[in-house]
């Protein structure tokens, strides 16, 4: 047995290693440029999803509001946060837009219609986002360091980030599967 | 405790499965393969939302509506509104980033240059804009610049005196005019190809050619010798002999035109032989009408008129403009240069460095379409006037010069809103209807507001006169003698027969119909009918020289039979302005 | 829903080879200008016109010009058979072929399998002048060298008109928002676009037309783009066995 000593010390380590320490260096983690709270929108503004990730007219998703949906608000300090006076003084006075990190990025061949999700397959927001709207803070965005792919895109539920396996296990379910076509372009 | 080597490769080898039980490798693998999709130096194209803009193409007097499709403020395509935009409009949009386009420039030691030369100019001397594009509202403050600057002349190359209504024909005989591949408006053309039947007489196959009901090959340069057959100032029999063709075709074309009127027909560039033939024909009024023009404001009536190139005495050129920011007409060099007095000083307006920019010491970059605010000429096939804007889709690049405000302030004379200006006396005369391109309207200017109508025209749209007013009948007038035939050299036994092109900057995607299809001549090919071609001793894509009495030229080679024996056909050079060449195998 | 098969109409009688279309492919789908090594062999034009010609000399000589690009082939589709990588994919709700870049590995086999040389390779990675990549098409992805494509009917603007169908509320798209860029384009309307299965569109009726025909009906690859003509000597042509062997077999009867 003790002649198994070395073999198992290194299976041990390696594990550890490839468990708790790969995780944490394979993702570097940088914050959002402001601590938006999509809690207090919620439930002190009443604002729902759609008000602010928008579709337009002809049906494009507009994702990320630009700062003008947040000036129309904020352009006065509203509470008395000191997140909001800095977010006032940093972006909304010069009508700087703030440089916000996508959970959600995909690769160019990539094609997703979320209009076609939300209104025709009646796919709610958290689904795949998760529970981001009852949030009080946003997540720190955790990106691969090799491929640049965010680790959270399915609301941090622990399903490995931006292969195409989680996608089309639900269109498998949901006997979706036609063409390529539909999601790549 | 020693540790032994056989200790060292246990632990190697339990790292080694314990790496595979965790997810690293995996990832690692999975990472990777992500990785290398997004190789380096491929684009990502840049999101936003997708708005349309419309203007009118300045590319050509065509004038074409556009509908840019635009990502944020880019346009990503361009398409026609009703139709109609030929390769160069479809790519138009890539124009301001093409690698041909002159440095930066603010132009202080042009100005500096200018105003010592007009200052020491002899009293005999000329100073003189050269407009490659006239019939624009910046012809009209070059015109007015000319006239308050003494010594000043206005040239441009003709505009031609008539405009036709191809739908009122019912038979059109086109004498090597490219009806169906670019002359006049595309999008009018096809509407109204239905209703008439087509003549083509051309020394080539060309495309008109092969799409037209009827295909008579004549001589090159014959065209004249048919025309005035069909007028009745030359017997068929003769006529036969000059072009070619059969006598009884010759003869029987006068009868075909007045049986299957209305009749119309053209040429290049509506020629006064031409002119006179269609008022003998019965068109005048009916398909061919005065060269109709927008209103101007009364105040510029006072301005130089036009002179020809010809007209202007060798050596008496102090300064020289040329404006070839549009494209437009080339004239040969060795026309201009003859003009020129010793101790001349040419400048050059342009976006592009191949044309006259290789020739001027001065080059002063200009805004190219889709950038500039301009307007268009009149097309050949408007029989009533219009007023096209081209707004701008982007703004231009830094250390552009406006070429018409840079001229007329050296002369003091007020033109940045001379568009506006324009738009002002069009509506002030009250006629004619503005169309607007995002909605489709079209609204009587009577019921427009000044202010309106000229932000109507600066969104997309254009305006249109009313139709047929009274038209005094034309004179008769003697039909013009034939040009004389230039000699044939020995020297050069093929005849030149120019493919027209636009000139000026081209997408480097039009390498779709050049190199990557041949479907089109590209400007440094030659097209030649087997025959020479074996007796020039080149085969099809065989590298050769094209030689003239004006020069050389490298060139690929294009074996097709669609090209008349004797006959080399070549995509729009201006260098060589000669009538015929000879190829070399290189 | 219906299966439709999308299909394309050709006048040859109109057709000038202007090229527009050609351009217009380009700009839609983000193909780069071509490489100072390009010549017609190794092109990416995904629709092409052709030349074609009668056969005889100056002056009886008369010409067409025949835009060519994948015939989405409805039958053994050849190119989808050949492919290792399972990378041409054919959308039974639209009969369309598509390619797929992101799964190809640049073997060809597809490109020598095709009877209608419609399928092109990325020699090159593509390479736009400075700043000329802010008019790419954010609806099509850039291809990197290495892979092949062909046309796959402008599915961006398939994409788009299914999404401005959502906002209605519907999953029928509306005929006249997709059409594919060279359709859109075509200054004489020689080219027309629609659904081979809906007997009211253009291009059914098209089809049914006596002067139409297909290219290399007989291969039996059931191709879904329909010529036409009314001269006699372009049916020759589609229908000779071989180059030239209209005319010969004409010329021996």
């Amino acid at each position: 047995m003790k002649a198994l000593i070395p073999f198992v010390a290194g299976a041990a380590i390696a594990l550890s290693a490839g468990w708790a320490g790969f995780p944490h260096a394979i993702y570097k983690s940088r914050p959002q440029p402001v601590d938006f709270s999509h809690k207090v929108h919620a439930d002190k503004a009443g604002t729902k999803c759609e008000d602010c990730h928008a579709f337009r007219g002809d049906g494009t998703f507009a994702g990320l509001p630009a700062l003008d949906k947040c000036s129309a608000c904020h352009a006065a300090a509203m509470g008395t946060t000191a997140e909001e006076k800095n977010f006032i003084d940093q972006y909304v006075t010069p009508g700087r837009e703030p440089q916000w990190a996508s959970y959600a990025r995909q690769p160019e061949n990539v094609y997703f219609s979320h209009i076609t999700h939300v209104r025709r397959g009646l796919v709610k927001c958290e689904d795949c986002h998760g529970n981001i709207g009852s949030a009080d803070h946003l997540s720190r965005e955790e990106e691969d360091r090799i491929s640049g792919y965010s680790r959270d895109i399915w609301g941090n539920d622990g399903r490995p980030a931006m292969t195409m396996d989680g996608c089309v296990d639900c269109h498998r379910k949901q006997k979706l599967e036609h063409s390529c076509l539909d999601c790549h372009k | 405790m020693t540790i032994t080597r056989r200790d060292l490769i246990q632990f190697v080898g339990g790292s080694a499965l314990g790496t595979l039980f965790t997810p690293a490798p995996w990832r690692l693998i999975t990472d990777t393969a992500l990785w290398s999709e997004n190789w380096p130096g491929i684009p990502r194209p840049a999101r936003g939302e997708i708005r349309a803009k419309f203007t009118n193409c300045s590319l050509c007097n065509a004038g074409c509506a556009v509908r840019a499709r635009c990502v944020g403020d880019r346009p990503v395509s361009l398409a026609g509104v009703g139709g109609g935009l030929c390769p160069f409009g479809l790519t138009a949009h890539h124009l301001p980033f093409h690698p041909a386009r002159p440095k930066q420039s603010d132009g202080k030691d042009a100005i500096a240059a200018v105003t010592a030369a007009i200052a020491g100019r002899r009293p005999s001397e000329h100073v003189v804009v050269l407009d490659s594009r006239p019939g624009r509202t910046a012809s009209w403050t070059y015109r007015r610049a000319m006239a308050a600057l003494p010594g000043g002349l206005y040239v441009s190359p003709p505009e031609p005196p008539v405009a036709i209504d191809l739908r009122s024909a019912r038979t059109v005989l086109s004498l090597s005019a490219p009806l169906l591949d670019g002359w006049g408006t595309p999008a009018k053309v096809f509407a109204a190809r239905d209703g008439f039947r087509l003549i083509q007489a051309e020394a080539v196959e060309s495309r008109t050619a092969a799409l037209a009901d009827v295909w008579l090959p004549i001589r090159p340069g014959t065209e004249e010798a048919l025309a005035m057959s069909i007028a009745g100032e030359l017997s068929a029999a003769e006529a036969a002999r000059i072009t070619g063709l059969a006598e009884h075709l010759v003869a029987s074309l006068p009868q075909e035109l007045q049986k299957n009127g209305p009749a119309l027909v053209i040429d290049a560039g509506m020629s006064p032989g031409v002119v006179e033939l269609n008022r003998r024909l019965g068109a005048w009024g009916r398909t061919v009408f005065p060269r109709p023009e927008a209103p101007v404001p009364e105040s510029w009536r006072k301005a130089a008129p036009p002179t020809e190139l010809a007209a202007v005495s060798d050596g008496s050129v102090r300064v020289l403009w040329i404006d070839e920011s549009a494209p437009g007409q080339y004239f040969p060099w060795e026309a201009i240069e003859r003009k020129l007095a010793a101790n001349a000083l040419v400048a050059v307006f342009t976006s592009w460095m191949g044309g006259y920019a290789r020739r001027a010491p001065f080059v002063l970059p200009t805004a190219v379409y889709p950038e500039r605010l301009d307007d268009v000429p009149m097309a050949i096939d408007s029989a009533a006037a219009t007023f096209r804007i081209a707004a701008p889709l982007v703004s231009p690049p830094p250390g552009v010069i406006n070429p018409e405000e840079f001229i007329a302030a050296l002369a003091g004379v007020a033109a940045s809103d001379a568009l506006r200006q324009r738009a002002a006396a069009i509506h002030k005369r009250g006629r004619g209807t503005l169309l607007t391109y995002a909605d489709g309207k079209s609204v009587p200017v009577r019921d427009v507001k000044s202010e309106d109508f000229w932000k109507a025209l600066n969104a997309g749209g254009r305006w249109e006169d009313d139709v047929a007013q009274a038209l005094e009948p034309a004179a008769r007038r003697p039909f013009p003698a034939p040009s004389p035939q230039a000699a044939k050299i020995d020297d050069y036994p093929l005849t030149i027969i120019t493919e027209s092109r636009l000139a000026g900057l081209a997408s480097p995607s039009l390498s779709q119909i050049y190199q990557e299809s041949n479907v089109r001549l590209a400007a440094n090919r030659v097209a030649l009918h087997p025959a020479d071609a074996s007796s020039c001793g080149v085969v099809d894509g065989a590298h050769a020289v094209l030689e003239s009495q004006r020069g050389k030229r490298e060139v690929t080679v294009t074996v097709d039979a669609s090209v008349r024996p004797g006959v080399v056909l070549v995509a729009g050079l201006a260098e060589i302005g000669a009538a015929s060449a000879k190829v070399v195998r290189l | 829903m219906n299966a439709k098969r999308y299909g394309m109409s050709i006048d040859i009688d109109r057709c000038n080879g202007c090229g527009a279309c050609m351009v217009a492919c380009a700009v839609e789908n983000n193909i780069p200008p071509a490489h100072a090594g390009i010549d017609e062999r190794k092109g990416l034009t995904w629709i092409r016109v052709y030349k074609v010609d009668n056969g005889e000399d100056y002056p009886g000589r008369r010409s067409a010009f025949v835009p060519m690009l994948c015939q989405h082939c409805g039958e053994h589709t050849p190119c989808a058979g050949v492919c290792p990588q399972q990378a041409v994919d054919i959308d039974p709700r639209t009969g369309i072929v598509g390619q797929m870049p992101e799964r190809c590995l640049g073997c060809r086999y597809c490109m020598a399998a095709c009877p209608y040389h419609a399928r092109y390779f990325n020699w090159f990675d593509p390479a736009w002048p400075a700043g000329m990549e802010q008019t790419l098409n954010p609806d099509v992805a850039p291809r990197m060298r290495g892979v092949v494509e062909k046309c796959n009917f402008c599915h961006g603007r398939w994409h788009a008109a299914k999404e401005r169908a959502a906002a209605a509320g519907t999953d029928e798209i509306r005929p006249g928002d997709y059409v594919p860029a060279c359709v859109e384009a075509c200054p004489t309307g020689a080219l027309r676009f629609g659904d081979l299965n809906d007997p009211a569109s253009d291009v059914s009726q098209d089809a049914k037309r006596p002067e139409s025909f297909r290219l290399l009906e007989k291969i039996g690859t059931d191709p879904k783009i329909y010529y036409r003509s009314r001269k006699d000597w372009v049916h020759e042509i589609a229908n000779a066995p071989r180059p030239g062997a209209a005319r010969k077999e004409a010329d021996h009867a």
